[in-house]
């Protein structure tokens, strides 16, 4: 009898369940979203609890946040961000100008669908979303992750052609390595 | 035959206690840290989860040897202490590997750790990481001198250089050494003050300035290496101190006790306290630390 | 007040040939408005010789329908605390001024912004071509007849479920019953 399988599945299933109890963040502060991150943090919703903590640095962190509007320039910092995290790495969209432009939508340089150039793992709406809002993302990112769904890592390597296409479609000068992470 | 194997089985079984109690201990520290802030606080295994989860990340950096062998290093160092240092008293399981001359090799093994670490920060290149192992090496070059002179007391108020003899000493007296040189436990604990690098003291990693410092490069598996021996290493430096000062413990729950009790000194400093800058450690530890260094010696040598 | 406001402003247009001057008593502010070869010469004397030493802010009014960018200096002295606003007008085609930012320095970051955003030229500025906008290759996107809208609609791409956006100024209006004059329909979002 062939145990390998079930071997990866519990392998697989463990550190599932790990990952989504350990999520740590990188919030990279575009917008006036940066600002619920704090409340989120500290004394009165302590996100901690669940796991979410602060992460100082891109290499150690898991979750992205994008917090709010991404104008052309920052998402090509972004996008370098994101490269530099390591497997598995998720991303979350933050506030309705992450999710579609919000009320930035007819912006000369405000991007309106983040999924066109990253893979948004979980989307929380509002504006801003309060931090019973942001917990609940987090809550939904951790059942997407024990469900085995939330794989957006893979998504982006599988389909990097797609998402270097798009992204080099709005940043003229593409001056990046072409795959850095 | 039987006497290697069980040394093996030993050595094996320190390191695991070591890496559970430590990691428990750090847990704690944060269930602490949130209680003082009125917050819930994360579960006390939090930092297994957190642990394993870095085991299981990719890892896709690489800067070069040096980067990869900074936090073996680290572990290497926290786990040559430990194998030195006596875990419990009489005990055929913690037998370990002392030798006469070993409180000199653990101080300088204690140090080992921290260069290898900042050779290989160096070597990721990033600013953040050279900046902080800067930080590091000022501010071991201040907690040193009075962890150094407590023990030098010690040395030559017993005339000897080794932790069992220490031990030896305080159950032929019936006293413990914090009773017969108050002063060199002092020095020592407020040095280790600045070896726990809690708050104040956090200045090589701190967060939110530099970055988390020397560690900036390092994500996944270099993360946990550097956490575990962390945690292997913050429990050396328990067991260390209690062994010298406390007349170490002949079993576990008193071990556990009185390295917890000790352990809480720089946690419960650490959660009140902002975190200072560089000069302002090193003055601190040439400060205070320095005199009752310096007390600690006289005392021994004339009483 | 008044008398002061007033003494301030005949001081001004004796010595330089103003196109309209007036005086806000309640705000304490003096307002001219100048030939764009003067420029340089007012505002060295209003800091040197009136005392007017600290520039609050310069910006620029894009008057489409004139044809003509209005570009405004605010000063202030802080003895009396009274502002002069001086004004001048550059043709929309060919904005051309001369570079200022030898009288405050911070006007170098100013100019910078105005070229980036209107198209205007400072003849002698030395400054990095890139202020704020990085890689920008269409029109200075701050200028009236730049329809930011479909230039958002041709570069990205919407999200379904947003075609039904209402103009904000119209939809007001329409609820308000406000009369949209015919030469802001166009250009106002």
């Amino acid at each position: 009898m062939d145990y390998g399988i079930y071997q990866d599945k519990l392998t697989r299933i463990v550190t599932d369940i790990a990952r989504s109890h350990s999520l740590w963040i990188l919030a990279y502060g575009t917008g006036c979203g940066a600002i619920e991150v704090p409340a989120t943090m500290t004394s009165r919703y302590d996100a901690e609890r669940l796991g979410v903590r602060g992460a100082a640095t891109p290499r150690q962190a898991d979750v992205l946040m994008i917090t709010g509007y991404l104008t052309v320039k920052t998402l090509k910092r972004v996008i370098r961000v994101y490269e530099q995290m390591q497997d598995p790495k998720y991303v979350i969209g933050f506030g309705s100008c992450a999710v579609n432009g919000g009320m930035y939508w007819d912006s000369y340089n405000t991007i309106k669908q983040l999924d066109l150039y990253l893979p948004v793992d979980v989307y929380i709406s509002g504006c801003m979303p309060r931090p019973e809002a942001v917990l609940e993302g987090f809550a939904k990112l951790q059942e997407q992750i024990r469900a085995g769904e939330a794989r957006g890592a893979t998504k982006y390597k599988d389909n990097l052609d797609y998402y270097r296409g798009n992204q080099k479609k709005i940043i003229k000068n593409w001056d990046f390595p072409d795959y850095n992470w | 035959m039987e006497g290697i194997l069980m040394s093996i089985l030993g050595a094996i079984a320190t390191f695991l206690l070591a890496f559970v109690v430590g990691m428990t201990y750090g847990g704690i520290r944060r269930k602490v840290i949130a209680r003082v802030q009125n917050r819930y606080g994360p579960p006390i295994y939090q930092n297994f989860i957190d642990a394993f989860k870095l085991f299981s990340k990719t890892t896709a950096v690489h800067h070069g040897a040096m980067h990869l062998l900074g936090p073996a290093f680290l572990m290497v160092s926290a786990v040559v202490a430990l194998m030195i240092i006596p875990v419990l008293r009489d005990n055929i399981w913690f037998t370990n590997l002392n030798f006469k001359g070993d409180l000199i090799f653990l101080i300088y093994i204690m140090t080992f750790g921290p260069l290898g670490m900042a050779l290989g920060a160096g070597q990721t290149g990033n600013p953040n990481s050279a900046i902080g192992v800067t930080r590091g090496l000022s501010q071991m070059v201040g907690f040193e001198i009075p962890w150094v002179m407590a023990l030098v007391a010690l040395m030559i108020k017993y005339n000897t250089t080794s932790v069992v003899d220490l031990m030896n000493v305080q159950n032929e007296v019936g006293q413990w050494l914090i009773f017969q040189n108050p002063f060199a436990f002092v020095a020592a604990i407020l040095a280790s003050l600045g070896m726990f690098r809690y708050a104040p003291f956090n200045i090589v990693g701190a967060p939110t300035e530099l970055a988390s410092g020397p560690a900036s490069e390092n994500g996944g598996k270099f993360l946990f290496t550097m956490m575990s021996a962390g945690s292997v290493f913050a429990f050396v430096k328990l067991t260390l101190l209690v062994d010298v000062f406390f007349g170490g413990a002949s079993n576990l729950i008193e071990l556990v006790i009185k390295t917890f009790l000790l352990y809480m000194i720089p946690v419960m400093y650490g959660v009140v306290n902002p975190r200072y800058r560089t000069e302002q450690a090193v003055t601190y530890f040439w400060g205070w630390p320095l005199l009752f260094g310096f007390l600690a010696i006289i005392y021994s040598v004339y009483f | 007040m008044e008398t002061f406001l007033e003494k301030i402003k005949d001081r001004i247009s004796v010595n330089f040939e103003l196109d309209r001057s007036s005086i806000d008593v309640e705000r304490k502010r003096v307002d001219v408005q100048i030939k764009k070869e003067q420029i340089p010469s007012i505002l060295r004397y209003l800091k040197e010789n009136m005392n007017f030493r600290h520039l609050m802010h310069a910006s620029v009014v894009d008057w489409l329908e004139e044809g003509k960018f209005e570009v405004l200096f605010m000063l202030w002295t802080p003895k009396e605390k009274i502002r002069v606003f001086v004004r001048t007008k550059l043709d929309r085609d060919n904005p051309v001024m001369e570079n200022l930012d030898m009288i405050w320095p911070q006007l170098n970051t100013y100019e910078r912004e105005f070229k980036e955003m209107y198209g205007i030229e400072f003849t002698g500025l030395v400054a990095p071509e890139e202020f704020i906008l990085e890689d920008w290759e269409g029109p200075p996107p701050m200028r009236r007849d730049f329809d930011t809208e479909a230039y958002a609609k041709d570069v990205f791409s919407e999200r379904i479920g947003r075609e039904d956006a209402q103009d904000v100024r119209e939809t007001i209006a329409k609820r308000s019953g406000e009369v949209i004059p015919d030469f802001a329909k166009k250009h106002s979002r």
